[in-house]
């Protein structure tokens, strides 16, 4: 196993970088800022459209949906900031031959492949999630307890590990498929059933989010943990799910990297 | 010895189809595959501190090779052994020790200057920060590029990057170096500048160098040996200058005369004539015999008998002999 201090500097030492890469670009800020303030505007108005004709929506009330939509909109902006970019690189690197140089470094190539990108300006995203969810827990009325903040953190790591593996998984076709920008469309697509709690969904649908595509462990219990309805077997479940996808999502990647033939002579 | 390599062979099955949209219809059904055989049977060593080139045109599987011997293929047959580890493993000691430098790729940071791409190269082959200065300031200095390294890389001249990323693949002092074609695109100047680099690296570090290039320049300048492949097979391995007596089908006969203008082309095929030297191409074997029917026929000031250039036996070697 890694020592600790390793897995945290060398991320550290990639954030940097590329702070300095995007810090010279402030153009971007502004743009990001546009674009998480529409989106959560259009969010907002959905909401209060849902709201406009019901009380509640399968047993979830208007501010227990509110921090739904905050985690939505915080986690998206986690996956856009330090997930997707590491992944469409690899992609990249893969097509393009370029992946040659990260794997001749003296370092784990799979923590090296998902921490070199990292797109500070999506932190606004996140930023913006967090605030909405402080708004919905306030609006809840029930204090969140110790336990609810612990289970709140642990369902976050854990949903954002899972959302990684998923990934990962994904983007290991790459040594095979070569040409696989399509997911990132994809990702998106289904990642806006997250809104939602997945317990409003039917049958084969949930277990999709839930397994499949873990939108379930990444957005619904997060939310849950904040507003007093966390199961702690769903937790349970979650970090055994995660463990699971973390072997083999690794083992997956491994094999895979065995593929890599470089683009070109 | 630093570098052993037995049987080396790798595959690659890629997809082919005719042309047209017939075709192109019919590969979504039925995709067919052919092998490729980029290294097929190599074998060589090389000891520590020694510089070799490995030659060859387009596809002859160098690049292959080279990215094998640094971890990046898995081989399909055979085994490659640097630094006395397989390579494929990449093991942390064997990555620490080695590097790869690729004349059309970059590794350093687009936007930012090369000095951050540095720090990052310190911390990923964990150096201490008194040696990884003191070397960066050796390499700075040798590239002479002090103030180069201040400046977003986006603003450097192609030579002044390449100069860049070769103090960036060296800050850990490798003990083998895999150059791939190092000074492509480079002028002139810039060519030799980098050539007398990686000698004085390998003489000051006692580096094993293997350097693939398609400037004969940089061969002659750096390589005492060097290995030649051809469709994954290796056709000499030796001293560079045992290159032309096992290759080359002819030698050049210069001769000082009074009269240039007379009959020479009974001899062979004059190359060139220049002021009272004149030069024929003559087979090898009949370079004494010639050599004595010109003294004998004419009054001959001076003669010499020249190998033909590298360039052209190497032509040679991959295209087939030239005439006579």
């Amino acid at each position: 196993m890694r020592p600790a201090p390793r897995l945290l500097s060398l991320p550290w030492l990639f954030f940097r970088i590329n702070a300095l890469n995007e810090l010279q670009y402030r153009v971007n800020f502004f743009m990001q800022l546009i674009q998480s303030v529409l989106a959560l505007f259009t969010a907002l108005a959905v909401l209060a459209l849902v709201f406009s004709h019901t009380e509640e929506l399968a047993g979830w009330s208007p501010p227990e949906l509110l921090a739904v939509m905050g985690v939505h909109i915080a986690v998206g902006g986690l996956i856009r900031m330090a997930i997707q970019p590491n992944m469409l690189r690899l992609i990249e690197d893969v097509r393009e031959g370029t992946l040659d140089y990260a794997l001749t470094k003296p370092e784990d190539a799979q923590l090296l492949l998902s921490i070199r990108e990292f797109r500070i300006w999506q932190s606004i995203d996140v930023l913006v999630g967090a605030l909405v969810l402080a708004t919905a827990v306030r609006w809840h009325g029930e204090a969140v307890g110790i336990g609810g903040a612990l289970g709140f953190a642990a369902a976050v790591v854990l949903g954002a590990v899972m959302i990684y593996c998923f990934w990962l998984a994904l983007t290991s076709g790459v040594f095979w498929i070569v040409r696989m920008e399509f997911i990132v469309e994809l990702f998106d697509g289904v990642y806006q059933a997250g809104r939602w709690p997945v317990t409003i969904y039917p049958g084969l649908l949930r277990v999709a989010f839930t397994f499949l595509v873990p939108l379930a462990f990444a957005v619904t219990v997060p939310a849950e943990a904040l507003t007093g309805r966390l199961a702690w077997d769903t937790l349970l479940a979650a970090a055994t799910f995660a463990a699971f996808l973390v072997v083999a999502t690794r083992a997956l990647f491994r094999f895979a990297l065995r593929h890599y033939s470089g683009a070109s002579a | 010895m630093d570098i052993r390599v037995a049987g080396l062979r790798k595959t690659f099955r890629v997809p082919e189809r005719e042309a047209g949209l017939r075709a192109a219809l019919r590969s979504l059904a039925h995709r067919s595959y052919r092998e490729v055989h980029a290294v097929d049977g190599v074998s060589f060593d090389i000891p520590t501190g020694e510089v070799v080139g490995f030659l060859g045109p387009n596809g002859a599987g160098k690049t292959t090779t080279l990215k094998i011997l640094s971890g990046l293929l898995h081989v399909s047959g055979g085994e490659a052994t640097v630094l006395g580890r397989i390579p494929a493993r990449r093991e942390r000691e064997l990555l620490s020790r080695i590097t790869l430098l690729m004349g059309n790729r970059n590794q350093l940071q687009w936007d930012i200057p090369a000095l951050d791409s540095y720090e990052m190269n310190r911390a990923i082959y964990r150096l201490d920060p008194a040696t990884f200065r003191s070397t960066r300031d050796e390499l700075v200095e040798l590239l002479d590029i002090g103030d180069l390294v201040r400046k977003p890389v986006r603003n450097l001249s192609l030579g002044e990057r390449m100069k860049a990323e070769i103090v960036g693949s060296l800050l850990h002092r490798p003990q083998v170096l895999f150059l791939d074609e190092p000074t492509i695109g480079l002028d002139v100047t810039m060519q030799k500048r980098l050539r007398s680099f990686v000698a004085e690296y390998n003489r000051r570090y006692g580096a094993t160098v293997l350097l693939t290039s398609h400037y004969m320049a940089d061969v002659i300048a750096l390589c005492r040996r060097v290995i030649v492949i051809h469709h994954g097979q290796i056709l000499f391995d030796g001293a560079l200058s045992a290159l032309s007596d096992t290759f080359a089908a002819y030698k050049t006969i210069t001769v000082t005369v009074a009269d240039p203008l007379a009959r020479f082309d009974v001899y062979g095929e004059v190359t060139a004539v220049d002021g009272s030297r004149v030069s024929i191409r003559v087979g090898k074997q009949d370079v004494s015999r010639v050599a004595a029917d010109v003294l004998r026929d004419h009054p001959v000031t001076d003669l010499t008998i020249e190998e033909p250039p590298v360039e052209d036996v190497i032509d040679q070697v991959f295209t087939g002999p030239v005439t006579a």
